[in-house]
C-alpha cells in the first residue's frame, strides 16, 4: 500500500479492532443493522488509514502513534466519588448538564429538564437508540482520510445532540463534562457533540474534559456545529486531562451570517491533548474568534491545529493562541487562515504567542496565510521568547524578589486568556488549574488588590 | 550616605564609566547633568543593579553596604529609588496590586507588616490626586498603554509611597509638557526630607529650576569633570556643554 510505504501512517495496534469486536454489540444502536453496517465498514477504514505519523503534514510536530497506538478498553466501568466531580460541575446552578465516566452517562449527575419546547439537549446514546438515522447521516460525512474520525465513527457511544430553534435563547450554559478514570483499564472513549443553532438561537456550552486519575487513556472526540443566521454560540473548552492521557479532538464549525462564534480552549494537562478545529465562515457579517492558551511540562505535549476558511465576504475573525512552556514542555501551534476566491473585505487576524520558561521545553510554530481575493485585511504574528528581562528588572527594581517577579510575569501573560471564557465558573476553574500549573501560582491576594 | 568612588563600568566590554567619584549626604539634591552618551544612564542602572552593566573597578557604598554586591530587590529594599526614563509597560499586572506587593516587600525588609488595604488605598489616592493621576489610571495595567508623561508621574507616585532614603531621577523630564514637569518636580520637591538624598540626572537645565540642587556636577567622557552649585547649571545652559569643558569633552 502505497500510503504505508511513505509512512505517513502507522498500522493500528490490533487491540483497536479486536476492542471494537468485543464491544460492537454492547454500543448503543447496535440493534440497527444500518449503524452496524457504518460501524464495522468505519473501524476498517481505520484500519485502513492507519495512525498518522510525523510525515503527515497535519501531525508533523506531534508523535501521536507513540501516545495513542496501544491497547484501550471500552467503556471500563468506573463510580468515582461525587466529593472528586463536583469541582468540575460549571455554569451555575441552573445549569443544564451530561457527565459522563468512561463514556458512560451518569444520570444522577446530570440534568436537562425544563427546556423550552423549541430546544432540545439529548444524550448521544439516545439519539442512536432513537433516531439512529440521524446519527446515520453524520457518520456518514466524509473522513478525508482522517483517522480519529473514522475511529470515532466505529466505537462513538457517548456525547449529546443539541438543538435549538430559531430564536430560542438559554439563559443558562449547558455542561458537557466527560470524566476520564483511568486506573489499570487504560479506558477510551469517543465523544461525539452534534450542535445546531438555528437562525438568532444562541447558547453557551462549557464543554470539560477531566481526567480523575493518571494512567493512559484516550478521549477521541469529533465535534460539529452548524450556525444558522445570526446565531451565537460561546464555547468554553477546558481540557485538564491525568498524566499519561490523550486527548485528540476535532471540531467542525459551519457559520452562517452575522453569527457569532467564541471558542476558548484551556489545555492544563495531559500527555497530549491535540486541539483541531476548522471553522467555515459561510456568510457576510460573521464575528468569529478563536483563542487558547496551553501551558505544557513535563514531557506533556499540546497540539493545537486551526483552519479558519473564510467563503463569504465581509466577515472578521481573530485568533489568539499563547503557550507558556515549561520544562520538556512541548507546544505545536499551526494556524491557517484561507480566505477564498470572492470573500472580499474579510478581515482575519491570527497571534500566537509563545512563552518559552526552560531551555529543554519546545515550540514549534507554523502560522500560513492563503488568500485568493484582493480586497482584505490579513496578518499572523508568532513570537518565542523568554521573559522579558527589561520587565523583570522593573519589578525588581521595585523590591520584588526574582522568584516573584517572574511568577508575576508569566502570570500576567496567561491569564489573559482567562478573560475570554465566557462562563465565570468555567473562568474560575480554569484560574485554579493555572495557579496550581504555575511555579509561582496565581499572584497573592490579587483580587483584593483589584 | 551614597559615596561612589572611581567607578569604572563597561557595557558589552566597552568601557563607559572611567573612573566616577561622587559623595551625597543625607538631605542632599545632587544633579548630574551631561550630553548625551557621557554615561549618565549607566550610572542610573549600574546603581540599581540592572544586569548587562559590568563594574570593572571602583566602589559603590550605600550607607553601611556595598551596593555593587546586593540584587536589585536588595537596593530597593535598602532604600533605593530609580524612577526610570522609560518606564515598563507590564500588561497584565495591575498598577495598584504592583504597587502593594512593592510597598509589603519594602515593609516586610524592615520589619513592618503589611499595609492594611484601606490605609494603602487612602494613601494612594492623596498622593495621586497631587499628582493629577487620575482613578482610571490607577486601575489600568501596570503602565500599559500610558502616555509618556502619564508614565513619568506614576513612577513618582511609586515614589512617594515607597518613601526610599535615596531617590534616582534618570531624565524624568524627558518627553514632558512645562504643565507636567511642574507637577513632577513639586511631587519631588513634597519628599525632600532631611533624611532624604536625590539624584537628579538630567540632559536639561530646565528641570532644576524646580527642583533646585544643593550640588551640580558635570558627567561627560564617563568621568565627572566639573562640580559646583546650581549656577554651573545655568553656566550649562548658557554656553553648552563644549563650551562649560572646553577641550575635555572627548569627540
Amino acid at each position: 500500500m502505497s500510503v504505508a510505504a511513505n509512512r505517513r501512517r502507522v498500522d493500528p495496534d490490533p487491540a483497536f479492532a479486536r476492542a471494537f469486536e468485543e464491544a460492537a454489540s454492547r454500543l448503543p444502536g447496535a440493534r440497527f443493522p444500518e449503524l452496524a453496517t457504518a460501524r464495522e465498514r468505519a473501524i476498517a477504514r481505520f484500519v485502513e488509514l492507519g495512525i498518522p505519523t510525523q510525515r503527515d503534514e497535519a501531525w508533523k510536530f506531534t508523535p501521536v502513534a507513540r501516545l495513542v497506538n496501544r491497547p484501550h478498553a471500552v467503556r471500563p466501568p468506573s463510580e468515582p466519588p461525587l466529593e472528586r466531580v463536583l469541582p468540575h460541575l460549571l455554569g451555575g446552578p441552573k445549569a443544564r448538564r451530561l457527565v459522563f465516566v468512561n463514556g458512560v452517562l451518569q444520570p444522577q449527575w446530570s440534568h436537562v429538564g425544563g427546556l423550552p419546547e423549541r430546544a432540545s439537549i439529548e444524550s448521544l446514546a439516545r439519539v442512536l437508540e432513537t433516531r439512529p438515522t440521524a446519527v446515520l447521516e453524520e457518520l456518514a460525512e466524509p473522513d478525508q482520510g482522517r483517522s480519529f474520525t473514522a475511529l470515532n465513527a466505529a466505537l462513538t457511544d457517548c456525547g449529546a445532540w443539541i438543538e435549538l430553534s430559531p430564536g430560542t435563547e438559554l439563559a443558562d450554559p449547558v455542561q458537557l463534562l466527560f470524566l476520564t478514570v483511568a486506573g489499570a483499564s487504560a479506558p477510551m472513549s469517543h465523544p461525539r457533540i452534534v450542535l445546531r443553532l438555528g437562525a438568532g438561537a444562541r447558547l453557551a456550552l462549557i464543554e470539560s474534559h477531566v481526567g480523575l486519575e493518571p494512567g493512559p487513556a484516550l478521549t477521541n472526540l469529533v465535534f460539529g456545529a452548524r450556525l444558522q443566521e445570526g446565531a451565537t454560540l460561546a464555547h468554553d473548552r477546558l481540557l485538564f486531562q491525568a498524566a499519561e492521557a490523550a486527548f485528540v479532538g476535532r471540531a467542525e464549525v459551519h457559520l452562517g451570517g452575522a453569527s457569532r462564534y467564541e471558542q476558548t480552549t484551556l489545555a492544563l494537562g495531559g500527555a497530549l491533548l491535540r486541539s483541531e478545529s476548522e471553522v467555515s465562515i459561510e456568510g457576510g457579517e460573521v464575528e468569529c474568534r478563536l483563542c487558547g492558551l496551553a501551558v505544557p511540562r513535563e514531557g506533556e505535549h499540546v497540539d493545537t491545529f486551526v483552519r479558519v476558511h473564510h467563503r463569504a465576504p465581509a466577515s472578521h475573525s481573530d485568533q489568539l493562541f499563547k503557550s507558556v512552556v515549561e520544562e520538556r514542555g512541548h507546544h505545536a501551534f499551526a494556524g491557517k487562515i484561507f480566505v477564498h476566491p470572492g470573500a472580499q473585505r474579510t478581515n482575519a487576524y491570527q497571534k500566537n504567542e509563545n512563552l518559552l520558561l526552560a531551555e529543554d521545553g519546545e515550540v514549534d510554530v507554523k502560522p500560513e496565510l492563503e488568500i485568493y481575493a484582493d480586497d482584505v485585511k490579513c496578518s499572523h504574528g508568532a513570537t518565542c521568547s523568554e521573559l522579558d528581562p527589561s520587565a523583570l528588572f522593573y519589578l525588581r527594581a521595585r523590591g520584588l524578589d526574582a522568584a516573584t517577579a517572574r511568577g508575576l510575569l508569566t502570570w500576567a501573560f496567561a491569564a489573559e486568556l482567562l478573560g475570554r471564557l465566557a462562563d465565570p465558573s468555567a473562568r474560575a476553574a480554569a484560574r485554579r488549574a493555572l495557579a496550581a500549573r504555575l511555579p509561582a501560582g496565581a499572584p497573592a491576594d490579587e483580587e483584593a488588590a483589584a | 550616605m551614597l559615596e561612589i568612588q572611581d567607578l569604572h563600568v563597561a557595557v558589552d566590554g566597552r568601557p563607559i564609566l572611567k573612573g566616577l567619584s561622587l559623595r551625597v549626604r543625607p538631605g542632599e539634591v545632587h544633579a548630574v547633568m551631561g550630553p548625551n552618551g557621557s554615561g549618565k544612564s549607566t550610572l542610573a542602572f549600574v546603581l540599581a543593579g540592572r544586569e548587562g552593566y559590568e563594574v570593572t573597578a571602583g566602589s559603590a557604598r550605600f550607607g553601611d553596604e556595598d551596593l555593587l554586591a546586593l540584587e536589585p530587590e536588595e537596593r530597593a529594599r535598602a532604600g533605593l529609588f530609580l524612577a526610570m526614563q522609560y518606564p515598563v509597560e507590564i500588561p497584565g499586572v495591575a498598577n495598584m496590586y504592583f504597587l502593594r506587593q512593592s510597598l509589603n516587600a519594602v515593609r516586610k525588609s524592615r520589619g513592618l507588616d503589611e499595609i492594611p488595604a484601606a490605609e494603602f488605598m487612602r494613601k494612594v489616592r492623596e498622593q495621586a490626586r497631587l499628582l493629577g493621576i487620575g482613578e482610571e489610571l490607577l486601575k489600568r495595567d501596570l503602565n500599559a498603554g500610558f502616555s509618556g508623561g502619564e508614565k513619568k508621574r506614576n513612577e513618582i507616585l511609586q515614589m512617594a509611597i515607597l518613601e526610599p532614603r535615596l531617590a534616582i531621577l534618570d531624565e524624568t523630564d524627558s518627553g514632558l509638557d512645562i504643565d507636567a514637569l511642574k507637577t513632577v518636580a513639586d511631587g519631588v520637591n513634597r519628599l525632600r526630607a532631611p533624611d532624604r538624598a536625590f539624584l537628579v540626572i538630567t540632559h536639561y537645565q530646565r528641570l532644576l529650576d524646580y527642583i533646585v540642587p544643593d550640588v551640580v556636577h558635570v558627567l561627560a567622557d564617563g568621568r565627572i569633570q566639573r562640580t559646583g552649585g546650581p549656577e554651573l547649571a545655568r553656566e550649562l545652559e548658557e554656553r553648552g556643554y563644549e563650551a562649560v569643558l572646553g577641550g575635555r569633552l572627548a569627540a
